[in-house]
């Protein structure tokens, strides 16, 4: 990944950004993220097959914002996410610096959201394959099954907030489960609030996943809660022909009505 | 402490036939923080109301639950009541024991169960019920109607009338609408032009009135009382002020055969024209569609002879911005046209007209000062048939309704016509005859029994041309549906009156409703006629579905009265029953994210944005903010908003989750 490392550095070194997020190997080799503000550090930045974190989620933080302008190692989750991001107002296209990966791992030349809109509309934007395969088995299941299933994983949730917080969709200021007039949502962890906590965040996603699996990933517990963002994506899909985060003015699916909308989800 | 009381209504019978009131208030009267709970035969009447009343200074309540019919009608009056009590009239509640009990479930156990259900639930609402104090809104007070046709020129003068300001708005050249165009009117047969045009004139000189002609709305935004309009002012290639409407240029324009809209194609114009000699405003304007050059790039010839140097070929559009109060709508309509009627020739008989062509005719200054002629050929038609709901009472042709005014117009056509010639045969097919309205079917009958018009009840199937004849096939249904075929020399269809083209796009523009065939509609087919569903809207005249002078006067002054009312009050009150943004301390300012997808929901356009800023200017944060006076709090945003940042006053979160956990909850 010399043509990345080198890139970061020319960034940071004619000021054009003054942070690049990207990816590190820590000290015991686990892939973690990097936070590069000195051109000298450029260096440290890798690219492989284990880079597989969300980046995108750190777009909206705070401490990652005050930097300044920000450049961002993107494979294609990443660039969705910030689509996603700019049509929901949580970012502005001028204030990054997209470093796209390819597919199979170069790195892409995005000068701009137009180019990167390009890229996106050209890439496979449905689950990946792995998902895919494991959505299929589940949907072999009954309804009463598939209930019993997701009773079974869910009943695990410690109510962490793991999945929440490695979302990069999940950016609000206070999440509803931090509402206390009403408690919505119960603060303890049992089996009925954990479900009614999962169908709350997959309600909150529907339309809005673009599929990198990083809640799945940072459940602490095992629980595969990207498959019930990712179903939702589907179906979205089959319904209105739309996967999210294809550009910077989409509106969000499930808040705008088109006349010939389908409705026949509607009992 | 919360002090409850619970006033059970038995609404006559209406509610006690099915439930046992007495245990209900019993049983209510037991819950906690229930301080009083009472019943009574009819609550909204005085005693009832004095009832409320007086358990309020008694018992010193602090919320009030009538539990009686829907709050559709009677929450005012309880809430007025709490007010005469001393309670803020917004801690008063409904519960629905009519509608959603006793008128749908028998009399049983289960029903009086439900009603004490439905109660507790508004007795755990009404605890949370906050204070609340109307909002005031302001009102600017100019208005503007948009469409000069009859209707819209009533309206204008009435609101300019009391006082107030008018800005109209008319898309083509002069106003006038389709009035202007008809000959005489039934039924009554007073020249239309005659009445019509002082109208006009006073409309053009009033000082109260703005008239832009060649204009139309290009965007309307805010709310009652507070609308921002803009409106295009199309280039009509002339300094108004300079030309004097000597009419020079349009007697010297070489480009003169384009068809004439006026005349409904009946007779031809010059590429700057004047719309009709009687036009307001009387100064021309240049089609630049049609004008050699702004197709061609030369000829100018209009610049040239005119005496005032008036003419400006690279006049822009102009865009004004207006802020309007009240706004009326009299677009009018439109009909449909020969070519529509597959069965009487496309359109392609030329002696085959439709209505409007026939007042053309028959009009003094029409293209044949007023003689009957047929297209073709200029003849005086002998035997002229005068086809009644033509695509009107037609749902194979997508028009289920009854135009109305055609079976007037029709007696009135075949009146004209026998009595500008006096040998000639006039035959009427109609389906019925619908003459209900103020000396009406008297009109008719004259036209029967005085002017020997020949009615036949019955439809026709086809129109066809033979040796320069038109066949008219048809039936009478008064003799048994024996064939009928009547050689004529000109056929005139009544045809279908249908919404305005271009009334979708406004309708969207203004965020009113229209129906499915694109009239506007109103907003209670009986109570609200003239209001819109929209706040500040009104309607008149045909653009609401087809309609006759009298009834699109009558319409307009009606709307006129609404508007200036809203004018009579230096502000406006409303129910702040509405949605709000939280605020919190800073640095978060507000648990809102700006995400304003709550934006893309709100079918009212009540969300705005509000920047919190350092005190030198940066941005911190934005995020979304009610607008009070747009917001009519509908609640969708309440649901969409993830973070639970809006909630809605009366409404809220608090309240509603209160009342499902009543309802869970055993007691
Ligand atoms: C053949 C025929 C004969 C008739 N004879 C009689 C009769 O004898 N007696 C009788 O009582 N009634 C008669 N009527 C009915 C009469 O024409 C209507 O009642 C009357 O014209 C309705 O007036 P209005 O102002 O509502 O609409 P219109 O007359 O249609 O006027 C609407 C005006 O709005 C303007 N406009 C439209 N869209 C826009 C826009 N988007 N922006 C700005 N301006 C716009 C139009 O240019 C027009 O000037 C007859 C109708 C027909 C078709
Ligand atoms: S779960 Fe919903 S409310 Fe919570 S952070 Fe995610 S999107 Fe926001
Ligand atoms: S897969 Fe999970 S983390 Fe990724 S966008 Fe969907 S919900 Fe968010
Ligand atoms: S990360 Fe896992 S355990 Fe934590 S809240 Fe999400 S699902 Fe529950
Ligand atoms: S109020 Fe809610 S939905 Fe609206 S912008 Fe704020 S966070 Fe988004
Ligand atoms: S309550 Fe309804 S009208 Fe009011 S702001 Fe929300 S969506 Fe708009």
């Amino acid at each position: 990944m010399d043509n990345l490392v080198k890139r970061a550095k020319e960034l940071l070194e004619n000021k054009t950004v003054q942070v690049v997020i990207g990816y590190e190997a820590g000290p015991t080799g686990v892939i973690r993220p990097a936070f590069i503000t000195d051109p000298e550090k450029a260096g440290k930045l890798i690219y492989n097959d284990k880079c597989d974190q969300n980046l995108a989620v750190y777009l909206t933080k705070k401490e990652v914002k005050n930097f300044g302008k920000m450049a961002i190692v993107a494979t294609l989750p990443v660039m969705r996410s910030i689509m996603m991001l700019i049509s929901e107002q949580q970012l502005f296209a001028e204030s990054i610096v997209v470093l796209g990966i390819s597919a199979d791992g170069n790195l892409l030349d995005i000068a701009d959201i137009n180019i990167m809109q390009g890229y996106i509309e050209k890439s496979d934007l449905s689950n990946p394959e792995k998902y895919k395969a494991l959505l299929a088995e589940l949907n072999k299941l009954n309804p009463e099954e598939k209930f019993a299933y997701w009773q079974k994983e869910l009943s695990k949730c410690i109510k962490c907030y793991a999945c929440r917080q490695a979302c990069p969709m999940c950016y609000c200021t206070r999440c509803t489960v931090e509402v206390n007039q009403p408690q919505w949502i119960p603060v303890q962890a049992n089996t009925h609030g954990n479900m009614e906590w999962h169908i709350l965040r997959a309600m909150h996603l529907a339309g809005r996943c673009i599929s990198c699996g990083e809640c799945g990933r940072a459940c602490p517990v095992g629980i595969p809660c990207h498959l019930l963002t990712m179903q939702l994506t589907d179906q979205v899909y089959t319904y209105f022909k739309v996967y999210a985060g294809t550009s910077d003015k989409m509106n969000s699916v499930l808040s705008t009505f088109e006349p010939n909308d389908k409705e026949s989800f509607i009992i | 402490m919360a002090r409850i009381g619970v006033f059970v209504c038995h609404c006559g019978e209406n509610i006690s036939a099915t439930v046992d009131c007495g245990k209900v208030a019993d049983t209510i009267g037991k819950l906690k923080h229930v301080a009083y709970s009472t019943e009574y035969k009819y609550m909204c009447s005085d005693p009832g109301q004095t009832l409320i009343k007086d358990a309020i200074r008694e018992h010193k309540l602090t919320g009030v639950v009538v539990s009686a019919c829907s709050p559709r009608m009677h929450e005012p009056t309880f809430r007025k009541a709490c007010a005469e009590g001393g309670l803020n009239p917004f801690l008063c509640e409904m519960a629905n024991l009519r509608e959603h009990c006793s008128w749908v479930h028998e009399k049983n156990e289960l029903t009086t169960e439900k009603a004490i259900d439905i109660i507790r639930t508004q007795v755990e609402k009404v605890k949370l019920n906050s204070a609340l104090q109307p909002i005031r809104v302001p009102v600017t007070k100019t208005s503007m109607v948009i469409g000069g046709g009859i209707a819209g020129i009533q309206a204008a003068l009435d609101i300019a009338n009391c006082g107030h300001k008018v800005v109209m708005v008319e898309r083509s050249p002069s106003i006038g609408g389709h009035m202007s165009q008809l000959s005489e009117t039934f039924p009554t047969l007073d020249c239309s032009q005659c009445i019509l045009t002082p109208r006009m004139v006073e409309v053009a000189q009033h000082p109260n009135i703005t008239l832009y002609t060649y204009a139309e709305v290009e965007s309307v935004e805010g709310f009652i009382g507070n609308f921002k309009v803009k409106i295009r002012k199309k280039a009509k290639s002339l300094d108004e002020k300079a030309c004097t409407g000597c009419g020079l240029c349009t007697t010297k324009c070489p480009q003169k055969k384009i068809p004439n809209e006026f005349e409904q194609g009946m007779g031809m114009r010059p590429a700057i024209y004047v719309p009709f000699p009687q036009a307001v405003p009387n100064r021309p304007v240049i089609d630049k569609e049609h004008c050699t050059y702004y197709i061609k790039g030369k000829c100018k010839v209009c610049e040239i002879v005119c005496p005032t140097k008036a003419i400006r070929f690279d006049q822009p559009d102009e865009i004004l911005d207006l802020e309007i109060g009240a706004i009326v709508v009299s677009t009018g309509f439109d009909i449909k046209h020969a070519d529509f009627f597959p069965e009487y020739g496309y359109g392609k008989y030329k002696d085959v007209i439709d209505g409007l062509q026939f007042e053309r005719l028959a009009s003094a200054s029409g293209p044949t000062a007023g003689a009957i002629l047929r297209p073709s050929d200029g003849q005086v038609p002998k035997n002229i048939v005068f086809i009644a709901c033509a695509g009107s009472r037609d749902p194979a042709k997508g028009i289920a309704y009854c135009s109305k005014i055609c079976c007037m117009y029709t007696a009135k056509h075949a009146m004209l016509y026998k009595h500008k010639v006096h040998e000639g045969n006039a035959h009427v097919f109609y389906m019925d005859i619908r003459s209900g309205g103020k000396n009406y079917d008297e009109f008719v009958r004259r036209a029967i029994e005085e002017d020997y018009v020949n009615y036949i009840r019955g439809r026709v199937s086809t129109v066809y041309e033979r040796d320069g004849k038109l066949i008219v096939k048809g039936v009478d249904t008064l003799l048994g549906a024996q064939p009928v075929e009547i050689v004529a020399d000109m056929v005139v269809l009544a045809t279908a009156g249908v919404a305005n083209p271009g009334a979708e796009e406004l309708a969207q523009k203004l965020h009113v409703s229209y129906d499915s065939h694109k009239f506007f509609a109103e907003a209670h087919p009986k109570l609200k006629p003239v209001e819109t569903n929209t706040a500040g809207i009104f309607l008149a005249g045909a653009c609401q579905n087809p309609k006759d002078i009298p009834d699109s006067v009558s319409q307009a002054s009606g709307a006129a009265v609404k508007v200036a009312a809203l004018f009579s009050q230096n502000g406006l009150t409303r129910e702040p029953l509405v949605a709000f943004v939280n605020r919190t301390a800073p640095p978060m300012y507000s648990t809102c994210v700006g995400c304003f997808l709550c934006q893309s929901v709100c079918p009212y356009q009540a969300i705005e944005r509000e920047d919190f800023k350092t005190r030198d200017g940066k941005i911190i944060k934005t995020v979304a903010k009610i607008n009070e006076g747009l917001c009519q709090g509908c609640g969708t945003c309440v649901a969409l908003c993830r973070s639970k940042s809006i909630d809605l006053y009366g409404y809220s979160n608090n309240q509603v989750y209160a009342e499902v956990v009543a309802l869970l909850n055993e007691f």
